[in-house]
């Protein structure tokens, strides 16, 4: 879907490359998250692929089209990818309303179009439409802006998304339920979204895969478990940090290590501790640790599915480090 | 009843010793429209001129950053050059001479400072977020100009306007000296007459003017304000 | 234009340096008068006991601003009489704002966090007003008082109208008998004046200003 080939960027006034010789892949459907220090080269990354940089050297390609030729007009290229920053970038001179309908009126969607893709947005992004509509920016809280500003970047149903440090601008509890949503999101969407952070978690959490840099450089690349069991050298294992093990169990689900014995089950319902087949396996754990059990039964949806006891944590930790 | 009386006596001797401009304006109306209206013709051509000269060349500066320094030199230099210097050097060039031109151009050369000073300013407060985030929706340069960094920036370009119009308003006065028939020449002839009621009438008169028309155009300010911008500067 | 050199040289240093000494009285006086006005009435205003005035008092010396310069010089003429006095009162009129206005913008910049601290280390207000506050917002006051000092230079030239003299009588005089030699001349000592005045007070902002701030 999107292909960057040997891209190189060199600033006006510098001699170090900001980006060096990177070429990758990013998959239709997919969230492919950049990570690594500040500075490292991933914001430039992501403003080369919609060319609010361009490139010195390389070549950029989006479904096969090569998109880095000097035929390809740069405004109408960004209008057909979705683009969201950490700072937002609300227009504050402009009502909700005005603010998501901005790209469909730059593509002169008629009004008639406009007006209730703006209200199905807002509701998709979890806002009462009714409620902020006609509300300026600063009459909202940090987490509605940055939930308007997705629905602005989805405005026009791009098949490709840029998003960079989009939920850094708020605090964890809102972050992480942002992050849950917009994951909900992706699901029925299946849009191509590169996604740029310098949180390892974050990227762990978001990312179907995951690319590491630093100074300019791809590092490693690979899913997040490759990432996190496969370290390619000491900065990845310094980026990762210490708790591998514990971001290992948030990256399995419930589902894979249920223990589906029945007998089981009905001799632990009355402890009162579920959780979804869904969630990671963090979650089960955390879930014993809140309710002073050892056993928590695991749901998929309505049905009870089975159970999942501390002993069978321990045993895939074990697997897991034993991978490394 | 004495006590009325005193009081009656009082009040008209305050009349004839303070207020008797206002029989002067009555006495000579004609002649006050006649200067009020020529007042606020050039007011209305300097301002015509000085809104196109002056905006575009505070949208130049904001994007060309080297010739900001030089604009604002020379503004500075305009600065100082005191109103009626400016008038009586203009009407020493050969074809301006006495009359509108030469009082026109330099109040237009007035104007520069405030509108320039402020279209920058303006243009230059729209924070780069926003500015970004107009680039990576899509939109061109222009639309980035008229649709996020005028709007934005309107309510300083708008307040550099008012100032610029009371400032324009009040200095026009001076352009008696070189010919203009406006409220400036009560004062100016009512000081060589020694006339107090001549004087104040012109004083008073263009003071309200002034303070008229800065009041009507901060109205119009907050009116034309988008609520968006308004609220943000009140938190702040 | 007809400009003679040699008129224009002897306007510059024949006619001018009386006038010029007149000019700067009427630039001097004002401005230290209006100084010791709105600087004291202005620290009053940040004082939380006065805030709630602050609308009312800026609002009164802005429209001291909004009237025009010459109907201010004349409006005291007819009470005042003829000569320096109604030019000189005029003309305080006239500085007051920028001086008010930055220097209630200078102790409004004083950043909370370093007011906080100055108190936690036990100042009272007055100590904290006189030893943080003033010598913070100085450069600010100062700024105002060179705006001032510029546009009551300017102004006074219309002083000459109501017969307080200065550099304003040269230009009048060019521009009744079309001199452009004469109005030029006074135009360059106004400059000048603008300028040495602006340069003085720059370096007594030097000196008043805090080490630790200096560039």
């Amino acid at each position: 879907m999107i292909v960057l080939d040997k891209v190189d960027k060199i600033f006006p006034g510098t001699t170090v490359p900001a980006v060096k010789q990177v070429s990758f892949q990013v998959d239709e459907g997919n969230i492919c998250v950049f990570v690594g220090p500040s500075g490292c080269g991933k914001t430039t990354i992501l403003r080369i692929i919609n060319r609010l940089i361009e490139p010195t050297s390389g070549d950029i390609y989006i479904k096969g089209k090569k998109v880095s030729d000097k035929e390809v007009n740069p405004d109408h290229l960004r209008r057909e990818i979705g683009y969201v920053i950490q700072q937002i970038g609300l227009l504050p001179h402009r009502t909700v309303e005005q603010n998501v309908a901005l790209v469909p009126r730059l593509l002169k969607w008629p009004e008639e179009r406009i007006k209730p893709r703006v209200k199905e947005l807002l509701d998709m992004v979890g806002l009462d439409s009714n409620e902020v509509i006609h509300k300026y920016p600063f009459q909202l809280s940090g987490g509605m802006m940055q939930r308007v500003g997705v629905a602005r970047a989805l405005a026009a149903d791009p098949p490709i998304m840029l998003m960079d440090e989009p939920f850094g601008a708020v605090d964890p509890i809102v972050r992480g339920r942002l992050q849950d949503e917009f994951l909900r999101l992706q699901k029925e969407m299946k849009k191509t979204i590169c996604f740029v952070t310098h949180d390892i978690n974050e990227a762990i959490k978001m990312g179907d895969h995951i690319v590491i840099m630093n100074k300019g450089e791809l590092v490693q690349h690979g899913t997040p478990m490759e990432i996190l069991t496969e370290p390619a050298n000491d900065f990845v294992k310094d980026l990762i940090g210490v708790d591998r093990e514990i971001k290992l169990l948030d990256l399995t689900r419930s589902s894979e290590i249920v223990d589906r014995n029945k007998e089981v089950l009905g001799e632990t319902r009355e402890k009162d501790c579920f959780i979804s087949a869904l969630d990671p396996v963090q979650r089960a754990l955390e879930t014993m640790m809140k309710n002073d059990s050892d056993i928590v039964v695991v749901r998929d949806g309505e049905k009870e599915i089975g159970t999942i006891c501390w002993g069978d944590i321990k045993k895939l930790i074990n697997k897991l480090s034993g991978e490394a | 009843m004495g006590f009325l009386s005193s009081i009656l006596h009082w009040l008209s001797n305050f009349y004839d010793e303070y207020l008797g401009f206002i029989n002067f304006i009555i006495r000579r109306w004609e002649q006050v429209l006649e200067y009020t209206a020529n007042h606020f013709s050039l007011v209305l051509t300097v301002m015509f001129f000085s809104l196109i000269l002056w905006i575009s060349v505070g949208l130049l500066i904001s994007r060309y950053e080297k010739l900001a320094n030089t604009a604002f030199g020379i503004g500075n230099i305009l600065f100082v050059i005191p109103s009626i210097s400016l008038f009586g050097i203009f009407i020493t060039i050969p074809m301006l001479g006495l009359g509108r031109t030469s009082a026109a151009l330099a109040l237009i050369l007035y104007a520069m400072m405030p509108m320039v000073r402020n279209v920058y300013r303006g243009i230059k407060s729209v924070e780069w977020p926003i500015i970004e985030a107009g680039r990576g929706m899509g939109m061109s340069p222009r639309q980035i100009l008229f649709q996020i960094q005028i709007p934005m920036a309107w309510p300083i370009i708008f307040a550099g306007i008012r100032v610029t119009v009371v400032m324009i308003t009040g200095i026009a006065t001076v352009a008696t000296f070189i010919g203009e028939r406006n409220l400036g020449r009560f004062i100016h002839h009512g000081i060589a007459r020694e006339s107090a009621d001549m004087i104040i009438a012109g004083a008073v008169l263009v003071s309200v003017i002034a303070i008229l028309l800065d009041y009507i155009l901060g109205k119009i300010e907050d009116k034309i304000t988008s609520p968006g911008l308004r609220k943000e500067q009140e938190q702040s | 234009m007809d400009f003679e050199m040699e008129r224009f040289i002897s306007a510059l240093i024949d006619r001018s340096p009386p006038h010029a000494l007149v000019h700067l009285q009427l630039v001097l006086i004002p401005v230290i008068i209006a100084f010791l006005i709105a600087f004291p009435v202005a620290v009053l205003l940040t004082r939380r006991r006065f805030v709630k005035y602050t609308d009312r008092v800026m609002t009164f010396f802005n429209m001291g601003q909004t009237i025009p310069p010459l109907a201010i010089i004349a409006v005291f003429f007819p009470f005042l009489g003829l000569g320096r006095e109604p030019a000189l009162f005029a003309l305080t009129i006239y500085a007051l704002l920028p001086i008010a206005r930055n220097t209630l913008a200078g102790l409004k910049g004083v950043p909370q966090e370093v007011k906080e601290a100055a108190r936690g280390v036990g100042m009272s207000e007055w100590e904290m007003l006189m030893r943080v506050e003033i010598p913070l917002s100085m450069p600010v006051v100062m700024a105002g008082v060179k705006i001032s000092v510029v546009l009551t230079s300017g102004t006074a030239a219309l002083g000459a109208l109501v017969g307080g003299g200065g550099m304003g009588a040269v230009i009048f005089a060019g521009i009744d008998f079309f001199r452009p030699e004469l109005i030029v001349a006074g135009t360059l000592v106004i400059g000048a004046i603008a300028i040495i005045l602006d340069r003085i007070i720059t370096l007594i902002d030097y000196m008043l200003t805090p080490p630790h701030m200096k560039m």
